[in-house]
């Protein structure tokens, strides 16, 4: 149990640093776009009509605290970020990032998560009938669909149901909610009209991360078979799916489990994608917009954070998973 | 005695290929088991066509995929696919009908184009068109073009330009980019993974965890915040730069991790401990000895990064912060296709999805074919 605790220890020890790690690179992003919060806010100024001196400039920095050296203005960052969970303000929109945020980044990052399960319900059975059988022409269909996957454009899919579905129900399926439910508070009624609409983007979303995943899933039960535990099986008598099951499947459930990290990341990258096409309205849709329209630095480098923090995030609870499960992980990082 | 002849023969023979085997090098190894693998050869066949295409687009394309050379009689049309037979008989040489735009009260004053089936316009090889530059050289011959006016075998955009040609440099400009990419990471990947990977210990130690803390920020929202630093006022060529490299800086990281688990399992070998002992310097190792010892899986690596650069660059162009319109890329030719309007009417737009599937199919097949090749221990399943 204490080699247990001292594993969680340092592994998140780890976490926090690569967060830091992550976060001083965020920054330093931050501040690689031309121009600072001051600037831009008086730029917003000009535009309304009142006339705007360097000193007016020089000013605004020193009320935001922008004059401070670098370093210093990322570790301010930093603790309200890690000790008050407080993101600051928006150069451009000028309210609060975390009141702007709201419960947008949950909902994001639930469809992701969930789109990540949806995948490998599907991948696992899958990938270990594909491994376990020996037709050519099933494995090299699977294989093409699953490459399809990967290089059929998520909004080609997106684009033909939201046409299939505005032709044949009269229903585009953009959007999030409903008209009614946009702004309501969160209700029984709102959470049904969240899942009627949720599940496309979970589907698109899935769809190549499926991909993906049956890819791994098939490599590592086909590196599994080869071994000579499985012939020792077979000479005991254990057969199809019982063999199956029994030996390869559970060994090739760690780095499944270990790749999942990197799967979110993935499923991150179409989310913005496939958030423009179907008109979202959620952190993804949100980052676009931060960036494309106004270069509002403070507000996408929130959401990078928050996204590579639930990536670190979910890291750490496979390897804590992975260690419940497989002693052999525990032992090698203790340097057993 | 025949058959003893043929026995011995054979035998010759095994030992030859035998011979053969154990001697040969790493790439010839691979480079037979690839052979054997016939879906990667036929997704390398299609490869090498479509780089080919992209190479000598300006040659195969019958217009200037830019605003210049687009067909102002033409706009939104349908592909024009030459004929070689119709009611009127038949003809060797294939041809298209003659295009013919009217307006008269009965039209409402509106121009209609209207097709004349007897005035046939035949499709000649070798036309010369608009000037382009191919390897340094000027030229000015076409593979393809028709006689008086216009052929457009993919139809038009909506400014009149020729689909056709635009897919071909749209292909050129994709793997161009990709290029450009693949081997900035690669220069990257090499010297950082090979730092590490050779002096392990404590420094490995730091630059793994940098290298992670790279790899779990998520792609393309990144290169979102890099792509929007670029100011509008910029060439297409300064953006074209720009998005390779930032392709490059984020893709290092998996390659690089690579280079290093090579490097670790290879600094332990012998031959490492004599070059050492002989007094070469850690550079000379690493370049002399460590580094040709996995050139092939290097390339191998490569391969299958391509077609993620690829999707990197069609993704950001799509989303409209990486190459925008007047360029042709890929991901701009994909973005044009997003409106209902072009999905329900003028589907030709879509022409260029099915060489972008093509293209990255093909990539990921070939990978897959060299990695299959490249495992040592692939062979015996």
């Amino acid at each position: 149990m204490a080699q247990f605790i001292q594993f969680a220890l340092t592994r998140a020890g780890m976490a926090i640093v690569t967060l830091l790690m992550v976060s001083l690179i965020v920054f330093s992003l931050m501040e690689m776009v031309p121009g600072n919060c001051a600037e831009r806010y008086l730029a917003f100024k000009n535009t309304q009509g009142s006339q705007i001196t360097v000193a007016d400039i020089e000013a605004e920095e020193k009320r935001l605290g922008l004059d401070r050296p670098f370093l210093v203005r990322w570790g301010s960052w930093v603790g309200n970020v890690f000790f008050k969970g407080d993101f600051g303000d928006s150069c451009i929109l000028r309210l609060n990032i975390n009141q702007l945020l709201g419960d947008k980044f949950l909902l994001s990052l639930g469809i992701c998560l969930t789109s990540l399960l949806f995948a490998y319900l599907i991948a696992i059975p899958v990938g270990i009938i594909s491994a376990a059988s020996k037709s050519a022409w099933l494995n090299g269909s699977l294989r093409f669909i699953s490459y399809l996957g990967l290089a059929m454009p998520n909004f080609l899919l997106a684009l033909m149901i939201m046409l299939f579905s505005t032709v044949m129900f009269g229903d585009s399926m953009t959007g999030l909610f409903s008209k009614e439910y946009r702004d309501a508070e969160w209700s029984f009624d709102r959470v049904k009209d969240f899942l009627s609409h949720a599940w496309l983007p979970v589907f698109i979303l899935g769809w190549s991360a499926t991909a993906f995943a049956l890819q791994t899933v098939r490599a590592l039960m086909l590196d599994e078979t080869g071994k000579l535990y499985i012939t020792a099986a077979k000479a005991r008598g254990l057969f199809g799916r019982k063999l199956l099951w029994r030996y390869p499947a559970r060994h090739a459930l760690g780095p499944i489990i270990n790749s999942l990290g990197f799967d979110l990341n993935r499923v991150f990258n179409e989310l913005p994608i496939v958030a423009v096409i179907l008109t979202l309205t959620e952190a993804g849709a949100l980052l676009l917009e931060s960036l494309a329209r106004s270069n509002d630095q403070q507000l996408a480098g929130a959401i990078i954070f928050l996204l590579t923090a639930s990536i670190v995030t979910l890291n750490f609870v496979t390897d804590i998973a992975l260690a419940i499960i497989d002693p052999r992980v525990r032992k090698s990082v203790m340097g057993g | 005695m025949l058959a003893f002849w043929g026995k011995k023969q054979d035998k010759a023979v095994d030992q030859k290929s035998k011979e053969a085997y154990f001697t040969a090098s790493q790439s010839q190894l691979i480079w037979t088991r690839f052979k054997s693998n016939k879906t990667a050869m036929f997704a390398a066949y299609v490869l090498m066509f479509l780089v080919l295409i992209g190479l000598f687009a300006p040659f195969l394309s019958p217009y200037d995929p830019t605003i210049a050379g687009r067909d102002p009689d033409y706009q939104n049309g349908a592909p024009q696919i030459p004929k070689f037979c119709d009611e009127n008989g038949c003809s060797v040489r294939p041809f298209l009908y003659t295009l013919e735009r009217s307006r008269s009260i009965e039209t409402n004053f509106r121009w209609v184009t209207t097709e004349n089936r007897e005035k046939r316009r035949h499709l000649q090889l070798f036309v010369e068109g608009w000037e382009y530059k191919l390897f340094g050289m000027k030229f000015n011959t076409h593979l393809f073009g028709a006689d008086e006016g216009g052929i457009h075998i993919f139809g038009t955009d909506a400014a009149g330009k020729d689909i056709f040609s635009r897919t071909l440099h749209a292909i050129n400009t994709s793997l161009a980019v990709g290029t450009l990419g693949v081997f900035i990471s690669f220069v990257l990947a090499l010297i950082i993974g090979g730092v590490s990977g050779y002096f392990g210990g404590v420094f490995d130690g730091v630059m793994q965890m940098i290298t992670d803390a790279v790899r779990t920020v998520p792609s393309i929202p990144l290169f979102m915040a890099l792509a929007a630093f670029v100011p509008d006022t910029w060439s297409a060529e300064m953006r074209f730069f720009f998005i390779s490299i930032i392709l490059g800086l984020i893709g290092w990281p998996t390659l690089a991790r690579r280079v290093r688990t090579h490097l670790l399992v290879e600094r332990n070998q012998d031959y490492v401990l004599a070059a050492q002992l002989s007094g070469a310097s850690s550079s000379h190792v690493i370049r002399k000895h460590l580094l040709p010892s996995f050139t092939s899986y290097i390339i191998v690596d490569l391969v299958i990064s391509f077609p993620y650069m690829v999707l990197s660059e069609t993704a950001l162009s799509f989303i409209g912060l990486g190459l925008k319109d007047p360029v042709n890329s890929l991901g701009v030719m994909l973005q044009n296709v997003t409106s209902a309007d072009v999905l329900l009417n003028y589907q030709w737009y879509f022409i260029p999805v099915i060489f972008f599937i093509t293209l990255v199919l093909a990539f990921v097949f070939v990978g897959d074919g060299l990695r299959d090749a490249a495992d040592p221990y692939g062979g015996h399943k």
